[in-house]
């Protein structure tokens, strides 16, 4: 897996550029503002649902929503980097595990979001058993995000192969 | 603050929490004075000014515990300065569109407004960048490297 890894980030240069003086810094950069992005977007779309500035149109603030995606996918961009480039500092690390487990709960609670809940919020249609699931959905979704920020910041401290990790 | 790890990795946590809710919020209507999502009423948007100032109290506060667990890396790091000054112009942006838009429907957004609003999102790109480069830029950690 880590020679897999290695590998691709050689043979597209994203190791060259991430070694490059400025790579790194840069690419965090690019990571945090990403985060920031899906912060501003889903994350205000999850407040409003938990009932914070009701005069807003949930429908209206979906169209937000794409911008988090454009987040999300910067997020994914930097984040192949970074793992590519040192994957045995990511792989075996208990903070970028952690960080993994809240993105996919994170995923997982927006698929059953929109599988379920998202017709009737956006139409504003939902009766009460639907408003109470959107609010638990949207205090899910607040959480995961801000767990992965969590464990984004914890990933330096908890290196390998000083620490443990969840498999090994 | 230096010698407790877990000090020091709290206010780091709540310094990246409270500035992506600043950031984010801030971008959110930066998008929206753009011409993003055209319907939201901008007075209702600004509601979220009252989480974000919470959340610029909280940078403020986590700021300051970084800055005294390491004084002379940030002091002497030009960087620092940038991003301070990049934080404050976009806080004073903030300040000015909540006391445009805060409660007041109908007001339209003019061309000044739409370039003020490109204005506060690069001021908050700035303000991230310097943040994250802060780290790789520092040529000293401790004060008593002097003495």
């Amino acid at each position: 897996m880590i020679e897999i890894l290695l590998s691709f980030s050689q043979a597209t240069g994203i190791y060259s550029f991430m070694n490059s003086p400025w790579g790194w810094p840069v690419a965090e950069s690019i990571h945090f503002f990403g985060l920031c992005l899906l912060v501003g977007t889903v994350g205000l779309f999850d407040l409003r649902m938990m009932g914070f500035a009701k005069e807003i149109s949930l429908a209206e603030l979906h169209r937000l929503v794409p911008a988090g995606v454009a987040g999300y996918s910067l997020n994914v961009v930097t984040g192949i980097m970074f793992l590519s480039t040192a994957p045995d500092q990511y792989i075996y690390n208990p903070a970028v595990q952690s960080k993994f487990f809240f993105m996919l709960i994170a995923g997982i609670n927006m698929m059953f979001f929109y599988a379920t809940t998202a017709k009737q919020v956006k139409s504003g249609t939902a009766i009460v058993g639907v408003v109470f699931r959107a609010k638990a959905i949207a205090a899910i979704s607040l959480a995961c995000w801000c767990g992965v920020i969590i464990c984004g910041r914890l990933i330096t401290y908890y290196r390998p192969p000083y620490h443990w990790c969840l498999w090994c | 603050m230096r010698e407790s790890g877990f000090a020091f990795f709290s206010a780091l946590t709540v310094h990246s929490l409270a500035m992506a809710f600043v950031v984010g919020i801030n971008f959110a209507i930066a998008l929206r004075l753009i011409g993003f999502a055209p319907r939201i009423e901008i007075a209702a948007l600004s509601r979220f000014y009252s989480l974000h100032w919470y959340a610029a109290a909280f940078i403020f506060i986590s700021g300051m515990a970084l800055l005294l667990a390491y004084p002379a890396k940030a002091l002497t790091n030009p960087v620092f300065y940038l991003k301070v000054a990049a934080l404050t112009l976009g806080l004073l942006i903030s300040r000015h569109f909540q006391a445009t838009f805060f409660d007041k429907p109908k007001v339209t957004n003019d061309r000044q407004t739409i370039n003020l609003a490109y204005v506060s999102v690069l001021l908050w790109v700035v303000t991230l960048t310097a943040g994250r480069f802060l780290a790789y830029t520092h040529n000293t950690l401790l004060a008593s490297r002097y003495f």
